[in-house]
């Protein structure tokens, strides 16, 4: 198994445990569709994956699920408050282009907003930005500047801070190593790779 | 809400994976039918087509709902000398994403039209005269209703998957509504559960042309005649709903058509001569495709049929008796798929996207797909590989 795909079992598992059965959940930037199969088999979900390719969104048709392609923003608007017991932004945030926008309209869509992030404070990062005076490119940050999306990077400071500004409840969180297996749970900014957190109103 | 005009027809190049000849067959039902108005009729004829083969449980069957001026013949050819295939050949063969070595597909004619299946140009057994404006309001509902009626007289069980476009679109949902067990899929694209009033407006220029053309005769005209300016104008008007500017201007452009009649021939621009017989002759190649639309489609269509199905287009809002369109499409079971196109200004993406976001909002399972195009509502008929995966894949989850 890849590095890659061992990173996603854990993201997956961990956000899987965390999703009450047979709750509706709503996944932005769901992508093909990964982790709404797991919940569907898994916690019985009843789940709709939003994402703005096509391609993707078939992928998601092809395995029996639901799917919208189109705009996050407005594809909440449609829904009342606490439609959907579970949102989720599972690597989805860092290429929202406002990203406190999106969690408070989820929060109002959703019940809980569980958001799954690379930490850019991880110390490889801080290296690659001191000493080489270049975009991080580690174990978490695996792709060139070139090939890389639109990104609006955030640390585990940075989320805990705005949730503390905005009032948002930290109901849990789980901070990862580079490999994204492994607990981290001293100095978590520093040496944490990857970042899990449900937050509530 | 159009038929298809594909190219002509080249059985020399014909890919394999056509469904070769095929023959329409009538369905009569002997049995009364009463209509959403009230009205009774005694009986009616569906015209229809099938391919590929029903299994022995009937469930492996696909339904294609067709647009406005559609007809039953989807698929294949009817005789060798045909220059075009079906509407939707391209989509519909062994092999191809509406797939006949593993669903049997069938097609008909709607209650109202006019190839083959009950409409007002059929003979009222009252009267021996055509029904004409005399047949009664037909509606969405009521089509689907008869297509039900003909589906389960020959064999068809449960339908694996509904299709369909535009008004084939308005008949699919509706399926889901009427008879929410018949089948597991339901897959519209390029549709709307309640058109908008510019939709509205455009048939009833429509409509206009038809009943002000003196030889609509308030709808009893003889068979071969009637209001053949008012239809086609209608149609040319029509069509132009259909495609899109970009579409236009890569076809036509502002290109003038080649061969102008004799005595129209002049060195200058129409408009400049000073013979009005002539200065509005054809000039522009838009225009001579227009006028060829127009003129095809009258020696095809009936104009009462045109009036009756655009009524049931902008009467059909399913929405209307429950209040929201959320608590209307509660009785639907089936998993839906929902297609829009970027350039469709008839039905464009915001009324498609109503659907899903309503059936989600009901906690159903439905999914909402978007194909970047420039070809205008008629992108629904065009060959678009990312479509036909996406089709395939639905049909197979």
């Amino acid at each position: 198994m890849s590095l890659r795909s061992n990173k996603r079992t854990v993201d997956l598992q961990v956000i899987t445990d965390w999703v009450t059965d047979g709750a509706r959940v709503l996944d932005l930037g769901c992508g093909r569709g990964v982790l709404l199969q797991e919940l569907a088999q898994q916690k019985k979900t009843q789940g709709i994956g939003v994402d703005l390719d096509i391609d993707k969104i078939g992928a998601c048709v092809r395995r029996g699920l639901a799917a919208y392609q189109g705009d996050m923003m407005s594809f909440m608007a449609e829904f009342d408050d606490n439609h959907f017991g579970h949102v989720i932004c599972s690597r989805t945030l860092e290429e929202v282009d406002s990203p406190a926008t999106v969690i408070a309209e989820a929060l109002r869509v959703g019940r809980s907003l569980t958001v799954g992030f690379a930490n850019y404070g991880y110390w490889k990062n801080r290296l690659d930005a001191l000493l080489r005076g270049r975009k991080p490119r580690n174990d978490v940050f695996n792709t060139t500047w070139g090939e890389s999306r639109p990104a609006n990077p955030l640390t585990i400071a940075d989320f805990e801070d705005f949730c503390a500004s905005h009032g948002y409840t930290i109901a849990r969180r789980v901070h990862l190593r580079g490999d994204w297996k492994t607990p981290a749970t001293r100095l978590p900014n520093l040496r944490a790779g990857y970042a899990l957190y449900e937050i509530t109103r | 809400m159009n038929d298809a005009e594909p190219d002509a027809f080249d059985l020399a190049t014909a890919e394999p994976g056509e469904v070769g000849i095929v023959r329409p067959q009538d369905y009569t039902s002997a049995e009364p039918f009463t209509f959403e108005c009230g009205r009774t009729i005694p009986g009616f004829t569906l015209r229809y087509e099938t391919y590929g083969r029903l299994n022995a449980a009937g469930t492996n069957a696909i339904l294609v709902c067709h647009a406005l001026s559609g007809d039953h013949h989807c698929a294949g050819i009817h005789g060798l000398t045909d220059r075009k295939p079906g509407w939707w050949n391209n989509i519909i063969g062994p092999g191809k994403a509406l797939d006949t070595n593993r669903y049997f597909v069938t097609c008909c004619n709607v209650l109202g039209g006019c190839q083959g299946s009950t409409g007002p140009s059929s003979t009222d057994p009252a009267t021996g005269q055509p029904y004409g404006v005399n047949f009664p309001i037909v509606t969405i509902r009521d089509m689907v209703r008869a297509q039900h009626r003909w589906l389960t007289a020959i064999g068809v069980t449960h339908l694996h998957a509904i299709v369909g476009g535009s008004m084939g679109g308005m008949q699919v949902l509706e399926w889901g509504l009427s008879f929410p067990d018949f089948a597991s899929r339901l897959l519209a694209m390029a549709t709307t559960a309640r058109e908008s009033a510019q939709a509205i407006a455009f048939n009833e220029v429509g409509r206009q042309a038809i009943l002000q053309d003196p030889d609509w005769a308030q709808g009893n005209y003889p068979a071969g005649g009637g209001p053949r300016v008012g239809l086609a104008i209608a149609r040319m008007m029509a069509h132009i709903t259909y495609l899109s500017d970009a579409s236009m201007d890569r076809k036509f452009g502002r290109r003038t058509v080649a061969e102008r009649p004799p005595s129209a021939t002049q060195p200058t621009a129409a408009g400049t001569t000073s013979d009005p017989d002539h200065a509005f002759d054809v000039t522009f190649e838009v225009e001579s495709y227009l006028r060829y639309q127009g003129k095809a489609f009258i020696n095809r269509f009936d104009a009462n049929s045109y009036l009756y199905i655009t009524r049931a287009l902008d009467q059909y809002d399913p929405a209307a008796a429950t209040g929201s369109l959320e608590k209307a499409v509660a009785a639907i079971t089936a998993r839906t798929l929902v297609v829009g196109f970027t350039s469709d200004w008839l039905f464009p993406p915001e009324q498609n996207r109503a659907i899903v976001t309503a059936l989600l909002r009901a906690g159903k399972n439905a999914s909402y797909a978007e194909l970047e195009t420039d070809l205008g509502h008629d992108s629904f008929l065009l060959e678009s590989p990312q479509l036909y995966d996406l089709v395939r894949d639905f049909l197979a989850s």
